[in-house]
This record gives C-alpha cells, structure tokens and sequence, in this order.
C-alpha cells in the first residue's frame, strides 16, 4: 500500500509567534520552526498502517527550503522517502491555492491512502483534507479517532463531541486524523542517521505543471488585511477585605456578568 | 544560560538525538520520577521506549546493536536522563557497562543470545560483583566457578546486585583458580537468572534512586553450561578495566544531571517564592550559593567532557579523569542538592517536592561505581607514582 503523509512546517506553538508587518504573511524567522503537532500523528498513523500492510511511506511537503527540516523529522520517525515542494511563487498562497499545489504534486504520486493531520497550528483553516478531496474525487474521511486498514477496505471512526461516527471507504481516500488518534512514536537515533540518507525530490511549480500565477498573496483568495497583537495583561483588581471582602468579591463578578 | 538544557556537549549525535533526548526526558522520565520514587517498582514502560529510540548501548557498534556514538555522546545521554530521574540513567548505564563488556569479549552465539536483546529491551541484565565480604577490594571475592565435566558449577552469594530483582541474566564474577586468585584465577560468566540453582535472595529498600532494583543472588551449586564463560578464563579483571572507567564516566554523568535538576528547582523556588514583599532570589544569601553552584556545574561538566574526549582519544591518562570526573561531580552534586534544598526552606523536608528526592538520590553518587575515597586513591597513585600513595 502505498502511502503519501501530508506534513506543513509551522512556528512552533510553544513559543511566541509573529506575522510580517510588510505583507502580513507568517514571519518563519520569528519562532522556532517544527513539524506541525497534528501532523505527527498523521505520520505515526502511516507508519502503523505500513506495518501492518506493508508498502511506502512517502511524506509531502509544500514549504520554503528550512521546510526540509519537518520533512526529516517524519523521514526519522521511519517515513520511506519525501517530496518537497517549494517555489518562491507560492509565499503567501490560501488554503485554495495550496490545494491545487497539493494535488498537483498527489496527482503524480502513486497512491493508496493520503494521511494527513485535521489541522495545522498555524493557519487553523482547517479545510486542506476537503479541498484535496473535492480536487482529487476521492472520499474524504475526517477526524479519525480510529482508522483500520483490510487491503482496500477502510474503516474510520469520526470523533464527534458526543462519541463517533463509524465511516467506511475504499481506496484511494483521504483520512484526516486528531491526536486521539495514536501515540507519535520519537525518532529513534538508528531512524535519525538513517533519515539522512533517504531521498527527498524536490519540485517547482513547473515540474508540477502550476501556472506560478495562480497561486501566492496577489492572488489570494483570502488575505490578512490588518493584525495588532494581544493586548497586554491588566494590572487586575485587587479586593481588600474589611469585612465586607465576600460582598466585593460578588459585587464584582456580577459586574462583570460572570455570575 | 538556562538550567534546563543540558550543556554538556554531543560527538556523534546531533540536533535531532539531543532533541529526542530532551523531549523523552521532558515528556516521559520527569513526570514519572515522583511515582517511581514513592513505589520503588521497576520502571518497564520507560525502559521499553528507551530500548526502541536506541538509549541502551550508546558506545557499542552500530554493527551489534548499538548506537555506535562516543564516550562523549554516553556522558550528554547519562546527564540528560538523570535530569530526569537517577534510576533510569542508572539503567542506561548498567546496560552501557554490560553492553561493552559482552560486545568486547563475547563470542558471536552469545552476543545473539545476550547482546542484541539487551540493546533492544527485551531482556535486561545485572552486573555481580561485590559479595558481603568484597567491596572495594575485588581480589577477595569467594563465589567459586568449578568445572564439572563441559560444564561450570557455580556456588556463592552476591549482595547490593542492581537489578537482581528484576534481571534476566547476570555477568557474574567468581574465582576459577584460587591460587592464582586475582592474578589470573577470576572469571567471568553470563548466568541466566531463571536457571535451577540460583535465588534471587531479597530486594533491599534504599534511601535513594528508588526505582533501581537492588538485591542478592545466591548461587547454590548451580549448574551453568561450559559456553556460559565469557572471553578467556581468568580474564576478569582485564576486561573490568577495559569498562570501568566509562562505568565512572557515566557515573559522573549521572551527578551532573541530578545537579542540574537541583539548579533548576532552586532557581524557580528563588524567583516564585515571596518572603518580605519581594522574591527570595533578592537576597543575596540565595542567589549567592545558586551561583556557586551554577559555577560548580558548569566546571564538572567541562572536566567530565575533558574525560569523555581523554578516552575517545585513548589517552593514557583517561582512565585518571575518569577518576576526576566521578570524584568531583559526584561531590559536587552533593553539596548541590544541600544548597538547593536550603533555598526550599521547610518545603524541601517534605516529601513530594523534587529537591527533597534529588537529595537523597545523590549520595549513592559518592559510592557506587568505586568510592570517592577509591576516586582519590587512583589519582593520587597517577601524581605520586613511586610511592604507595
């Protein structure tokens, strides 16, 4: 079975992230850049399917160059090989766009099961395994708790809020996962040394076919028109008790509609 | 300058390993240490995953299982894993020191047998050596290896085992020859545990690194098969030599991290902490000892590098630094933990809060692996050649 993982490289959510003031685009300089946490699990998720199945792990990636370093964290964690996209053009591209990219790069592909994470921490758009679906004509089954692979035969169970849905679907299909998911395995050091010797192409929007001007910001088809950032911290209100502290206290919470 | 990473320095291992490292310490040793203190059980799970990312025979060839990385590369693994917890550096380290031993002097069938499943996880060993009458001075150990036919009876008892309690198999030392005694008469076997004439006598309930399993075996003439011998016969204290000073240099690791685990808990306590309208860290009489011990860190940390990268090179003075390193990290974390639990006040006698752990985790620091005073013997022998120091 062969299997392509779709992975994004996002400013690590830990740390303190920024936009770039001269285009409102992600400012990737501002934070530490990491394989985006969801994406873990789409790979782990991959990996098991593989062991179970047998096949081919191959990861996709549409990034900058530094993109490379989320690319050999899914090669260690024991991924086959990579594809990485990247073109100057694309900078600032939507959802929409980087789909067609993404399906470009798919459409060349041999595959079986495209994984990927429900969402990245970045954007939150949220919509990439529903684009890739519509572009592709292939079923779409989201949010997967559980996947179960029997050849060609897929199961899903969809977490919902109150429980799940159970989804079934033949291959080729797209499965987006949560990290309810499974447990990301850590790159193993065998995995680390052996990850820099498996082959990643690299492709331009030329060797996919993609008009460059049809994709990046100019033609958008959402854009970040304005940003401030979160409003600091206020001193607070400090309740003194002479002995009407309780009366305060509930005085204030009422004011502020929080009882 | 921050006390939460390690700042000894990798050789073979990069970015990525020294990240999988922090980020296997951070997320599953650290949470767990509390709960492996207070229950002294064997910590399976951890050393299951350690087994799978590749912590168990960091200096062993690739070709055999190991991570095939340096002495220097062990030191930054045994530092960051007892920034975790003790006990599982503690693992790291005994499969380190049995690893080494059996990919130096075992035959082929029993690094098959032994090795490759030791480096994987799926079995775990112990290391017996000292007896109720033979600490320091091994040359007087009693348990006796006799042969019978193609096959070795072995009759005896070891006490203060790490992992008795626990181990599949044990590399075991008994006299072969008694006249030869320490010159040429100690051997080394490779006991499987579960086999008939062998007990695995009591577990002992220590102060400190809670989770290491230590306990006694006791041999009663237990039958073990001819090829149970490892290398040569009479060989023992050679191949002892050949592991004893990474055993020390991992030791010195060990001190390292549990110091700054202690740097890491004042500190926060020094800033959280509010006495008199400000934060503790204020006063100079906590921030002072913090930076002596900050200082005492990093000064540990370049003797003990110094060390790693002696043995990597086979300097001829590698084993004296080894010495040195052990000596003076182990000492030094001793003293840490005491000026870590002073800033804590009260809170640090109360069990639950780490630095009260890392107290009693470090004193064994000073004694396993060969006593401080062992420590001071060897490296004054080195300055002092022609006397008997």
């Amino acid at each position: 079975m062969n299997i392509v993982v779709l992975v994004k490289q996002v400013p690590d959510s830990g740390s303190e992230r920024a936009l770039d003031s001269s285009d409102n685009t992600v400012a990737r300089a501002s934070a530490d850049n990491v394989i985006n946490e969801m994406d873990e699990y789409a790979v782990e998720e991959a990996l098991t399917v593989k062991e179970s199945q047998g096949g081919e792990v191959t990861v996709l990636t549409v990034g900058p160059a530094g993109a490379t370093d989320a690319i050999r964290k899914a090669l260690s964690m024991g991924a086959d090989k990579a594809v990485h996209v990247t073109d100057d053009a694309i900078h600032g591209s939507c959802a929409v766009q980087t789909s067609a990219v993404i399906a470009a790069a798919l459409s060349q592909l041999e595959y079986d099961l495209v994984i990927c994470g429900a969402e990245s921490t970045d954007g939150q758009v949220s919509v990439m395994p529903a684009l890739l679906s519509e572009r592709l004509g292939v079923p779409h089954l989201s949010g997967a708790r559980k996947l179960t692979v029997d050849g060609t035969s897929l199961k899903v169970e969809r977490q919902t809020d109150g429980g799940f849905w159970a989804l079934e679907a033949q291959t080729p299909a797209i499965v987006s996962t949560w990290d309810t998911i499974n447990e990301p395995r850590y790159p193993s050091f065998k995995g680390i040394m052996a990850a820099k010797k498996k082959p990643v192409t690299t492709l331009s929007l030329a060797d996919l076919g993609v008009d460059a001007g049809s994709v990046g910001l100019a033609s958008a088809t959402s854009q970040v028109l304005d940003f401030a950032g979160r409003p600091p911290k206020g001193e607070g209100v400090k309740v003194t008790d002479e002995g009407d502290g309780a009366e305060k206290l509930v005085g204030y919470l009422a004011a502020q509609k929080i009882v | 300058m921050t006390a939460l990473t390690s700042s000894v320095p990798t050789d073979v291992f990069g970015a990525d390993e020294r990240d999988v490292i922090r980020q296997f310490v951070d997320e599953k040793v650290r949470p767990l240490a509390e709960e492996l203190d207070l229950t002294e059980r064997f910590p399976a799970e951890i050393y299951a995953e350690m087994g799978k990312i590749g912590l168990f025979g960091i200096t062993v060839p690739e070709a055999l299982g190991g991570a095939g990385a340096s002495p220097l590369d062990y030191l930054h693994v045994m530092e960051a894993l007892s920034y975790g917890y003790s006990s599982v550096a503690d693992q790291c380290g005994l499969v380190e020191i049995v690893g080494s031993l059996l990919a130096a002097f075992a035959s082929p069938e029993q690094q098959a047998a032994y090795l490759s499943p030791l480096l994987r996880a799926e079995k775990t060993c112990a290391y017996a050596m000292t007896e109720a009458g033979s600490g320091s001075d091994l040359g007087s150990i009693s348990t006796r290896a006799v042969r019978d036919g193609s096959d070795w009876v072995l009759t005896g008892e070891k006490i203060y085992i790490h992992n008795a309690p626990v181990a599949d198999f044990a590399v075991v030392l008994a006299v072969t020859d008694p006249v030869k005694g320490k010159r040429g008469g100690i051997s080394v076997f490779i006991v499987d545990l579960d086999g008939q004439g062998v007990t695995r006598a009591y577990h002992e309930h220590k102060m400190g690194q809670r989770a290491s399993q230590v306990g006694g075996l006791v041999f009663d003439e237990a039958r073990i098969p001819g090829e149970a011998l490892l290398g040569e016969e009479g060989r023992a204290f050679g191949y002892m030599m050949e592991v004893l000073a990474k055993g020390r240099l991992g030791i010195a690791g060990l001190s390292l991290g549990i110091s700054r685990a202690a740097l890491a808990a004042a500190t926060t306590q020094a800033l959280d902490r509010q006495q008199f309208g400000a934060p503790i860290a204020a006063n100079q009489a906590i921030a002072f000892p913090l930076a002596t011990l900050a200082t005492e860190l990093r000064a540990a940390v370049a003797l003990c590098t110094d060390a790693a990268r002696a043995l990597i090179g086979g300097d001829a003075q590698a084993a004296v630094l080894c010495s040195m390193a052990k000596l003076f990290a182990s000492e030094g974390c001793n003293r840490h933990v005491d000026a870590a639990l002073q800033v804590f006040g009260g809170s640090g006698f109360i069990r639950g809060y780490e630095v009260e752990r890392l107290y009693r985790d470090a004193r064994i620091t000073r004694i396993y692996e060969g006593t401080s005073e062992m420590q001071r013997l060897i490296i004054s022998r080195s300055i002092l050649p022609r006397r008997a120091a």
